[in-house]
């Protein structure tokens, strides 16, 4: 990875998108990876662990959309 | 009647950027979920001219696809977004309008009023997400090889005769 580039003067908003990019990634990444976590089996209180964020946290942005994809859920 | 038309126009638009933003997995709507919707405007002259430009629904979500991956490439990330995992939408989700859709809808507003021809309509909309000079959807459209200019000239014409 060429870090020069991502500060390339010349170029601000090709730096400023790829910010944007990144940030559309980690969101698409967290919806995947809690899914699949708890369609493995994890509880929320791991999952949060790892996101180190709390298990409200994590629970208020993805339960409504797991339990309507029919994922079973651990209660703790 | 013209007043019922145009709102109905504004409600489809509404629902299908709202649907594009919940399938893209956002929080909020923004400028390039606009300009899908209003591709999906089946039977009006704004998808019409879109089509003939080459941006089709599904040549729009390309376009954004690929800006999507050179951007990530500059930070060093290189992969091919088609093949990330898709996670299940929140169908109960409704994502609010976003900074960007706001100032789409006030290009919209400010085309309107300089082009004449009344209240608000799909031509004016996507004159109004073609005049961001800055953004995804301008990367987009000018990565895919969009002539931004041409197309913007045509919907305008079609905007002053009042036809979206």
């Amino acid at each position: 990875m060429e870090i020069a580039q991502v500060a390339d003067p010349a170029d601000p908003g090709a730096g400023l998108a790829a910010v944007v990019a990144l940030r559309r990634l980690a969101d698409r990444l967290e919806d995947s990876q809690v899914e699949q976590a708890m369609r493995a089996g994890w509880s929320w209180s791991e999952v949060a662990e790892v996101l180190g964020v709390t298990r409200q946290a994590v629970h208020k942005k993805h339960a409504r959309r797991l339990i309507a994809a029919g994922v079973a859920l651990r209660r703790r | 009647m013209q007043t019922n038309q145009a709102k109905d126009v504004r409600a489809v638009l509404v629902r299908h950027a709202r649907r594009a933003a919940q399938l893209d997995g956002s929080s909020t709507i923004e400028a390039e979920h606009v300009l899908l919707g209003l591709a999906e405007l089946e039977g009006s002259t704004t998808a019409r001219l879109l089509a003939e430009a080459g941006l089709s629904r599904d040549e729009i979500k390309a376009a954004l696809d690929r800006e999507w991956e050179q951007s990530l490439a500059v930070a060093g990330v290189r992969i091919e977004v088609g093949q990330l995992p898709t996670p299940s939408p929140d169908p109960a989700r409704r994502p609010r309008i976003g900074e960007s859709a706001m100032r789409s809808l006030k290009r919209a507003m400010d085309n309107a009023s300089a082009l004449g021809g009344g209240r608000i309509g799909a031509a004016h909309m996507l004159l109004g997400v073609l005049d961001a000079k800055l953004g995804r959807v301008a990367r987009a459209l000018d990565l895919a090889g969009i002539d931004r200019a041409a197309l913007r000239a045509r919907v305008a014409t079609a905007a002053e005769q009042g036809d979206h």
